[in-house]
């Protein structure tokens, strides 16, 4: 029988879609009797969706300039070197 | 579920780039650069990760003629990114310290009693989204301060999986981790991240 244990060590194997159907199927037996487990299932879901969501910041907009410095530099080389292409 | 990104948005930027349009690289830049970064992190420390990226824009100038579309673009920069971080650190032994026979955080696993069931329990209620969460100015600053804290391959294998929606077999690819592994990475990151929110959501502090 799974315990909570087992369950919030493949959980993210759950959320992901990952598990095949009889460990699956264990996981939503479990989850339909647990309410502990149904939480920390959310959570860890709620956990992912805020990386998801906190990660879609731009990197610092001084070294995107600089790359595009760097960029525009490698094209004129390479319009000098190849004038054909 | 979310759904994975599986083509590239704009075909026609492929094009552009190899015409040299210089806007279609601001454009470019501005797309992959935070993907490219996540690749060289998992390699080396923050400022050598903008080095090798630089470098790698520099390249794709010229390769961008070789490239056929058989990959998508983003996995094309991607594994130039890897290739080049893999070659520039082959000298350096690379830091792992993620317990790959562990899937469960030890800040977790103490929370189980002997019998398996919770001792103690998740103590979380919200139902707030996540963009509702960030609103919180001290728990998106208390965010950043443990992801960057988290070791540089669960870090990298969850920007890249998370924040830029690549497909498993792709990270483990570019990252050089099996499929197994990638599992145990993704899962440890979220734990983290699970304990932090519980206990900023408690405390108020980080």
């Amino acid at each position: 029988m799974l315990m909570c244990r087992d369950l919030a060590t493949i959980a993210s194997d759950y959320l992901d879609g990952e598990l095949g159907a009889t460990d699956r199927l264990s996981v939503k037996v479990h989850l339909m009797m647990c309410r502990n487990c149904r939480s920390f299932i959310g959570n860890l879901r709620n956990s992912a969706a805020l990386i998801r969501a906190h990660s879609s910041q731009t990197p610092d907009p001084d070294y995107l300039r600089r790359l595009d410095e760097n960029i525009a530099k490698a094209l004129a080389g390479k319009d000098r070197d190849d004038p054909g292409e | 579920m979310h759904i994975r990104e599986t083509r590239e948005p704009d075909a026609g930027l492929v094009a552009r780039l190899k015409a040299g349009d210089p806007d279609a690289y601001r454009e470019a830049v501005r797309r992959y650069t935070p993907g490219m970064l996540a690749v060289a992190r998992y390699y080396t420390d923050h400022s050598s990760a903008e080095d090798i990226v630089q470098d790698c824009w520099a390249k794709v100038v010229t390769a961008i003629q070789g490239f056929e579309g058989r990959s998508g673009l983003s996995t094309w920069l991607h594994r130039i990114v890897a290739n080049r971080a893999k070659n520039t650190l082959r000298h350096r032994q690379r830091e792992l310290t993620t317990d790959f026979s562990e899937a469960l955080d030890p800040d977790l696993a103490s929370r189980f009693k002997p019998n398996g069931r919770w001792a103690v329990p998740p103590r979380m209620t919200t139902s707030e989204s996540a963009e509702a969460l960030l609103e919180n100015g001290a728990l998106s600053d208390c965010l950043d301060k443990h992801l960057s804290r988290l070791p540089e391959a669960q870090r990298s294998a969850l920007m890249l999986y998370e924040a830029h929606q690549r497909h498993s077999d792709e990270v483990c690819n570019i990252l050089d981790v099996s499929a197994s592994n990638l599992r145990v990475l993704l899962h440890r990151a979220r734990q983290k991240i699970f304990l932090m929110v519980e206990h900023f959501q408690e405390s108020g502090e980080c």
